[in-house]
């Protein structure tokens, strides 16, 4: 019994950590660079959304998760003219970006679907691979997963890589770090975050079509719930480092499924509470109680030639 | 003597350069456009514009009822937008708006409910107001604490806050022993018993049938105190001085950290006093839901106003008839209120990627 519900709890833990591991990787990258996307929230919503429709209309989740990254990249494409073309503040422009997605997608979603349809729609099947399954008490809920959430771990993997094997790595902290200096090296500060925000953009897109085509089968208005910001905190949480971050996410995952896992185990603790513990937990790190790391020299400020 | 130092004279001289007319022009140009997108979205589902404006109208200002409704509103929004100029003088942006509102609500009936109702003279619902803004101030004072001494950005410490507040509200609905409303035979919705009558707002027009209470004089009061500490006092010029360039203020004998934390504290506790007055001016108990939407609305108000405390005051006039319009315009005309929302995204981004226009003459 108690086995059973801990295989419960490490699946839904995992599940939940998946979409945020996607965003704060990409994140990580763009932040690496200088820019932070606050709107990473909105940008999964924008693809929960649009996968689920993507999906639904053409009965293939592949399909549906490729709408949905290219409409979060299309977000993400627009937030990079504005944070660093046109040098707005970051903060200001992702906080608008969420309330038009969070508009956009009630909206779509109300007029496309009605306010209370639940039609599952197509998702992705859980690969159940053997080989997993066999390793005791973690094995069984490892190996119930769709595809997409392996896909998550390998882009932390190929996101080290990059940052720490390839010349794009090496402009992206140069970037991030002094962009002054970076320039004057025959880097471009500009088309490097570009494609650091483009990086975000397509991560956060796996994110949010993960969670209505692989995780719910469903979209629900606000779906992300907060996700995005969740992901942000896990790459200040994890001190601007891929595998920290992942750690991080792992974490915010698993303290999200105690809401399930309480009940469950008929302990009398409020579910209100650990609805705040994932966000009380992020604000204990980012306050830099748990061990204190430095960010990017350059992040959140847009960059001027020649000034 | 403050004057000697070259960084604040110059702070004083762009105190000067703030009404410049593209100030104005873009927030008004944005909103127009955001709207007009509104409207033909509205066309585009097939609804009828006419039909959709008409139930818009009416919302907002078909009756007494609605007007004094849709001032209501555009009162907490009022205080929640002006807690923001607040912070944003020191260059603080305080984007935990809804979660201040939710603590100032949550106060703000436990004390109504717990004791606050036997009070005399006006007491009664002095002292909810008092402590949902002391809890508002808290909650703010805390991220402008975090900042001071561990240097946490407070957008992100503000948001958090608000994460975490919001559960807060629901756990105390939600459970007997906190506020929720005992079971009786008619229902056990998770919410709070109605508060006591003593403790509500006196209306202002108690014969018409009007809602609007008495916060409006109390918003009113908070325009021109945050108007004249911003622009008339050493502390306003103290707090800009701080946001410009903390090291030069700290040089020239100020205690940054002291007035960071200031700043968060009084924009926090506005925020907490728009939420009791949501509560005790209107709903009058306590839903888990009851800031929803409240805390972004404010902020969009903060930002459209660029600091001025006029500003506010017409932004929070726009947005209480608009959401109250939307609102009306879900239920007779069938138009998703989240139109609405969309026009308020479109806003904040087309203004804060404008600033490049605006800023410029200010920051050299």
């Amino acid at each position: 019994m108690i086995d059973e519900q801990m295989a419960v709890f490490i699946g839904s833990g995992l599940r939940l950590a998946v979409p945020i591991i996607f965003a704060a990787t990409g994140e990580m990258l763009s932040e690496r660079a200088g820019v932070l996307n606050l709107s990473l929230d909105g940008m999964m919503l924008m693809s929960a959304f649009t996968a689920a429709l993507a999906s639904w209309a053409t009965g293939s989740p592949l399909l549906g998760v490729a709408a949905g990254v290219l409409v979060a990249m299309a977000v993400a494409a627009v937030q990079a003219v504005l944070s660093v073309t046109l040098r707005a503040n970051q903060l200001v422009v992702g906080i608008g970006f969420n309330i038009l997605a969070l508009g956009t997608t009630t909206f779509l979603y109300r007029e496309i679907f009605g306010p209370l349809s639940r039609d599952p729609i197509p998702g992705f099947a859980q690969l159940n691979l053997p080989w997993l399954a066999s390793i005791p008490v973690i094995g069984p809920a490892l190996a119930n997963q769709t595809g997409l959430a392996y896909v998550s771990i390998l882009m932390v993997v190929v996101t080290w890589l990059i940052l720490k094997y390839t010349s794009f790595g090496l402009a992206v902290r140069a970037v991030g770090e002094d962009p002054r200096a970076a320039d004057k090296a025959g880097i471009s500060v500009a088309k490097t975050r570009y494609l650091g925000v483009l990086y975000a953009g397509i991560l956060a897109g796996l994110g949010g079509a993960f969670m209505s085509v692989a995780d719910s089968n469903t979209f629900t208005e606000n779906m992300t719930k907060g996700a995005g910001y969740l992901a942000i905190t896990a790459v200040i949480f994890g001190g601007w480092n891929p595998w920290y971050t992942l750690a991080a996410c792992l974490l915010f995952g698993f303290a999200t499924a105690l809401q399930f896992l309480v009940p469950a185990l008929q302990l009398d603790v409020p579910v209100a509470l650990l609805l705040l513990l994932p966000y009380l937990l992020a604000l204990v790190a980012i306050a830099g109680f748990v061990g204190k790391s430095r960010q990017p020299s350059a992040l959140t400020i847009p960059f001027e030639r020649g000034g | 003597m403050v004057m000697k130092n070259p960084k604040l004279a110059r702070v004083a001289k762009g105190a000067r350069l703030e009404l410049v007319p593209l100030q104005v022009l873009v927030p008004v140009i944005s909103t127009i456009i955001a709207l007009g997108i509104g409207l033909l979205i509205i066309a585009a589902t097939g609804a009828s514009v006419l039909e959709a404006i008409e139930a818009f109208w009416d919302g907002m200002a078909g009756s007494d009822f609605n007007i004094g409704a849709s001032i209501n509103r555009a009162i907490s929004l009022a205080l929640v937008g002006l807690g923001f100029i607040f912070a944003s003088r020191a260059n603080l942006t305080n984007v935990g708006g809804e979660g201040q509102i939710a603590m100032g609500g949550m106060f703000a009936t436990a004390a109504a409910l717990h004791g606050a109702g036997g009070l005399p003279l006006g007491l009664a619902f002095i002292v909810p107001l008092a402590v949902g803004t002391i809890a508002g101030a808290v909650w703010g004072g805390l991220a402008g604490f975090l900042k001071a001494v561990r240097g946490t950005n407070e957008v992100i410490s503000t948001l958090l806050l608000s994460f975490i507040a919001l559960p807060l509200v629901y756990w105390s609905v939600e459970s007997f022993h906190l506020l929720r409303k005992p079971i009786s035979d008619v229902s056990s919705l998770p919410e709070s018993a109605e508060i006591p009558d003593t403790t509500k707002l006196p209306l202002l027009f108690p014969d018409n049938g009007s809602p609007l209470h008495i916060g409006l004089l109390i918003a009113a009061i908070a325009v021109v105190v945050v108007w004249l500490v911003l622009k008339h006092s050493t502390l306003g010029l103290r707090l800009r001085a701080v946001g410009l360039n903390a090291t030069a203020s700290r040089r020239a004998g100020m205690r940054t950290s002291l007035y960071v934390i200031l700043a968060m504290t009084v924009s926090g506790g506005l925020g907490g006093l728009g939420g009791a007055i949501m509560i005790l001016g209107q709903q009058f108990y306590l839903t888990s839901d009851f800031s929803s939407g409240y805390g972004f609305d404010g902020l969009v108000v903060g930002l459209l106003s660029r600091g001025s405390a006029v500003g506010v005051v017409i932004g929070a006039l726009l947005f209480g008839f608009l959401r109250s319009g939307s609102i009306n315009m879900e239920i007779s005309a069938h138009v998703p209120s989240a139109v609405v929302l969309i026009c308020q995204g479109l806003i904040v981004i087309v203004i804060a990627g404008s600033a490049i226009l605006t800023n410029r003459k200010v920051t050299r």
